[in-house]
């Protein structure tokens, strides 16, 4: 069975919280509920990184959730796509330069698609997620030419 | 032949877990007998901060990013405990229109802390219904303040934006539909059977233990201990605009919902009071020197009393800032209503503590 075929058309998300203040967590809770709606792409809130194809990171990363963050993109398989949600995520935000914060994601892992704002509002994150999408759209298809290529 | 006890660990990263916290649960058979826990993920430092990087009108705005979900709470402690320093005597307006946003924040806060213990009793279409209620309140706090989560609406002094008319009639409207739906909930949360058989005589905390433990916020109200920050502070004005203290008994999860469900039908009837009644004034007070000296404040929120020491003096950089949230104090509380709940309960246990990890580890 082909799954590649079928991820594009159902991305699941990843959500890790890496030292965040909570209120971009609960945007993405906002942005899943009814009046925004995240899921009618296809999308699903799953809590497996095996399974995940959509990396969502929120909060500025703080010496302790930094060898988990690795962790976690690591076991995610290809491809995959990494969303760095909310300032603090993209750059440290306001917690920049404190003693136990490590500042953007971006510095540890590749960062594929940036959300600004404190905190993102949803309408922000639905944008970042569709455009997550299309990144890994393209990344599926470039794996595809290259088995292709040698079979 | 000797018990055999089974470990069972939660966390960091899980996907019934907002937040990075780690459990530790020592089970018997189905039985909980031990459990430790690591809340020390997300500690970012911001004590320290507040003290060598951000001057004390900035602080404010800081230590709103403590915690996204009571940020107002966290900036009008802070705000007051300037102001005790500064000496200003703030008009009614000002005060009012803070208590006004602080009980729009306990209205969201607790629906939210509502949907995630439904959610884990397995009920997905209620939890989409009572977020999708919220979003009024979220609205609302758009209109009055401009940003949805952190709203950097406090500053010393005032408050940084004025409602007009229109958005009175907005405010008016939309809590007169919500307290239609939190009846609805209540009778709901009353009568359905199997939210009764997760709910009911679940995770018992006694009035005694209560006291013993320090617990606060609406778990402690619900065991029918008298405990409430607003009822022995004099910093806002929450008796003038109709303020009741909610108590229940049972101390289980059934409790706490309830306790919840109708403070957010008194937190209604004061944002009701408040529009009614707003007086005319100035929203921003002129603020001269610099805080000096020593200040301590207390104030509800939604999850118990948040604690603000302050001490400055007299330059723009502060001496030290101390926080202590509600979660903090209450681990003990916690730990001894985990021991001796079964394991299948524990999800929908934690999440009736509606427990704050970014506070806790600041
Ligand atoms: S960007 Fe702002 S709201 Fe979002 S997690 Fe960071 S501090 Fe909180």
């Amino acid at each position: 069975m082909n799954l590649d075929t079928y991820k594009k058309k159902s991305p699941w998300i990843l959500h890790y919280n890496c030292g965040s203040c909570n209120g971009c967590d609960i945007e993405i809770l906002a942005a899943l509920a009814p009046k925004y709606d995240l899921e009618r792409f296809g999308i699903l809130n799953n809590g497996n990184p095996k399974q995940a194809d959509i990396f969502l990171v929120t909060g500025a990363l703080t010496y302790r959730s930094r060898a988990r963050l690795i962790e976690l993109y690591k076991q995610i398989p290809e491809p995959k796509v990494v969303v760095a949600l909310g300032s603090c995520t993209c750059t440290g935000g306001v917690f920049r330069d404190m003693y136990n914060v490590e500042n953007g994601i971006d510095s540890f892992i590749p960062v594929d698609v940036y959300i600004p704002g404190c905190a993102a509002s949803p309408e922000l994150i639905i944008d970042g997620i569709i455009k997550a999408i299309d990144i890994l759209e393209a990344k599926t298809n470039e794996k595809e030419k290259v088995k292709k290529d040698f079979t | 032949m000797p018990k055999k006890s089974i470990n069972i660990p939660i966390g960091s990263q899980h996907i019934s877990l907002l937040e990075p916290v780690r459990f530790k649960f020592t089970t018997e058979n189905e039985k909980i007998v031990g459990i430790d826990w690591d809340v020390g993920f997300v500690h970012r430092g911001i004590e320290k901060a507040c003290t060598q990087k951000f001057e004390y009108k900035q602080v404010g705005y800081v230590v709103a990013r403590v915690c996204g979900l009571c940020a107002i709470t966290h900036s009008l402690a802070y705000t007051y405990a300037i102001e005790q320093l500064l000496g200003l005597e703030l008009n009614k307006k000002i005060q009012y229109l803070r208590v006004l946003m602080l009980e729009l924040d306990r209205i969201h806060s607790h629906m939210l802390c509502l949907s995630h213990t439904v959610e884990n009793a397995g009920f997905e279409a209620m939890f989409m219904k009572i977020m999708n209620d919220r979003e009024a309140i979220m609205q609302l706090q758009e209109a009055i303040s401009g940003n949805r989560i952190q709203f950097d609406y406090i500053s010393v002094g005032g408050v940084n934006r004025d409602i007009d008319k229109a958005i009175e009639k907005q405010i008016l409207k939309e809590v007169q539909i919500l307290d239609h739906k939190i009846d609805d909930l209540i009778e709901a949360f009353e009568t359905n059977w199997s939210l009764s058989l997760k709910f009911k005589g679940i995770g018992v905390l006694s009035k005694e233990d209560a006291y013993i433990y320090n617990a606060m916020g609406p778990l402690a109200r619900a065991t029918g201990a008298r405990i409430d920050t607003r009822l022995e502070s004099n910093v806002m004005p929450h008796k003038e605009v109709g303020y009741e203290t909610i108590l229940f008994e049972g101390g289980d999860i059934y409790a706490r919902n309830m306790v919840r469900l109708y403070e957010i039908k008194n937190s209604i009837q004061m944002v009701q009071n408040i529009i009614q009644g707003l007086p005319e004034g100035e929203i921003q007070l002129k603020v001269k020197g610099k805080p000096k000296g020593e200040a301590l404040i207390r104030l509800e929120a939604p999850r118990g009393e948040i604690f603000y020491y302050v001490r400055a003096d007299g330059g723009n950089m502060l001496r030290r800032v101390r926080i202590k949230t509600p979660t903090y104090s209450q681990v003990p509380t916690f730990i001894k209503i985990f021991k001796g709940a079964n394991y299948a309960d524990a999800p929908a246990i934690l999440a009736s503590f509606d427990p704050c990890m970014s506070c806790t580890a600041k």
